[in-house]
């Protein structure tokens, strides 16, 4: 079974299995959180920009080479973390790849809660 | 009679089979498919042979009208003559894939109807890029065996600080998300099926549910009126059969071997060629059982290597401009132009083209004699 974990996972993805058994499992296992977090979505990607007024970043995201940008808010509130500890947004650089706990509101997409997975590996000098 | 006589008997038996079997044509599926497997490639085939216009969602912005188009020779899942143009910007310490400039595949073609509104033939190079390359289209033979090798076996090749000192240094790509990448001259992408989406809107400007949004031009919208077919302009059953005739596609059976051939099946070993170009690989558990731990002639570790300032161009995820993932070998015969952008038109030049951490084999093959040369390139071209 693969999902596409750089894209947005809103219950639009593609079919999981065509084992019947394993499906039946999955249906019922999978239905009641999909209903309760219908506007919750999970992008992980990397970090193209961070805005700081106001604040927000850019994601790299996207599918084989069709890659694409995914804005998003942050708050006061948005949690970060790294190998879970706490850390300031501020230390979330361009090039980390990250995970993106968001929810769509009126205004756009909001980061709920940041996960710093780690760096990109580049050992390119300039 | 003892058991070993029996096991004797039955693997004679086994070889005479194998021996009768029908060689596998490049474009033929795998063996044993099933019945429901043989009828996912044959459609799959349909849709990947498909001409798109922009009645039916071609482009705006597009390399090709159909995964055909540069996928056809000698057979569907083969080359292309056709060229595409990347680029991507250095920006340290991280490599910046433009996507806010409209990504690094710069589509070469427009609609109508995107040239009657913005004037243009192309999408504009992107005016930050450090860096430009050309991508001939590679053979799409056996990379559903490519796509099951598991993650393990890679990373057991990779020696990135060199540690044997054998001069070859190998690591794994990362796709934008962190995955570990095995696709592409850059190794990139992670999967084949994400590869093969990809495509349908890099490549073709055709939306589709696993990427329902459209390239934007440079990075700018695709102006309004331009594109008046709703997203997703396929739909998951044409993707999935897409995939499964990518996926089911199977390596061409190499050709008998000469006595020459033979020999340079050595000599490129001993050059010190398969220390990049692994012989064999295997796959891993797949439900589709023509594919499921399946030992296969791979030529390649899926990791990419520093090849030297000559053949550099652009850096891609982790990959710096010098690295490119080890060429798969498989269906090598069929190739007119090698290497990444086809700079070399024979396989000796393309072997001398090798530099950085492919030196060292380039070296070996020099130092062979004129007709240990050959025989190495006789062996090449039974692949």
């Amino acid at each position: 079974m693969w999902r596409p974990i750089g894209a947005a996972v809103n219950g639009k993805g593609r079919p999981m299995t065509h084992h019947p058994a394993l499906l039946v499992l999955l249906l019922t296992f999978t239905q009641p959180t999909h209903t309760a977090t219908r506007t919750a979505q999970m992008y992980q990607g990397t970090v193209h920009a961070i805005q700081a007024h106001p604040a927000g970043l850019d994601l790299v995201t996207g599918v084989g080479f069709a890659l694409r940008l995914v804005h998003m808010r942050t708050l006061p509130t948005t949690s970060v973390d790294s190998a879970g500890t706490t850390i300031p947004l501020g230390h979330v650089k361009p090039g980390d790849v990250v995970r993106a706990d968001c929810r769509m509101t009126e205004t756009g997409l909001v980061a709920d809660h940041i996960e710093k997975l780690g760096p990109q590996r580049s050992r390119e000098t300039p | 009679m003892s058991a070993p006589a029996v096991c004797a008997r039955v693997a004679l038996i086994g070889f005479a089979l194998a021996a009768c079997q029908k060689p596998i044509k490049p474009g033929d599926p795998l063996r044993d498919l099933t019945r429901a497997e043989r009828e996912s490639f044959d459609s799959g085939r349909v849709t990947f042979d498909a001409v798109f216009t922009p009645e039916t969602g071609l482009g705006p912005l597009f390399n090709s009208a159909s995964c055909g188009e540069c996928h056809e020779d000698p057979a569907a899942g083969g080359i292309g003559d056709e060229v595409e143009l990347h680029a991507s910007a250095f920006r340290a310490p991280v490599c910046d894939p433009l996507v806010g400039e409209g990504g690094f595949v710069i589509q070469l073609h427009t609609t109508p109807a995107l040239k009657t509104a913005l004037g243009i033939d192309s999408e504009p190079f992107p005016p930050s890029a450090t860096g430009r390359a050309l991508r001939t289209t590679p053979v799409l033979f056996g990379r559903g065996l490519l796509d099951l090798v598991p993650d393990s076996a890679i990373l057991s090749y990779a020696d990135p600080d060199d540690r044997n000192g054998d001069g070859i240094s190998g690591r794994p790509n990362h796709f934008v998300d962190g995955r570990l990448g095995r696709f592409g001259r850059k190794g990139l992408v992670p999967r084949l099926d994400e590869f093969n989406d990809g495509a349908f809107s890099a490549e073709m400007g055709i939306t589709s549910p696993a990427v329902p949004t459209e390239e934007t031009v440079g990075g700018k919208p695709i102006p309004a009126g331009v594109d008046p077919v709703p997203e997703p302009e396929i739909n998951q059953t044409a993707l999935d059969r897409t995939n499964a005739f990518v996926r089911l596609l199977a390596p061409p059976t190499p050709l008998k071997a000469n006595k020459a051939a033979k020999r340079g099946r050595q000599l490129f070993q001993d050059a010190g060629c398969t220390g990049c170009h692994i012989p064999t690989l295997t796959t891993g558990a797949s439900p589709v059982a023509a594919l499921s731990r399946k030992a296969f002639a791979a030529y390649t570790d899926l990791l990419v290597h520093d090849m030297g300032p000559e053949l550099a161009d652009i850096c891609l995820g982790d990959a710096t401009a010098a690295e490119f993932r080890t060429e798969p070998l498989i269906g090598l015969r069929v190739k007119h132009d090698f290497m990444h952008d086809g700079r070399d038109t024979t396989l000796e030049a393309a072997i001398r083209s090798h530099g950085g951490e492919g030196k060292g084999a380039r070296d070996g093959f020099l130092r062979l004699s004129a007709e240990e040369q050959a025989a190495l390139v006789a062996f090449l071209k039974t692949l």
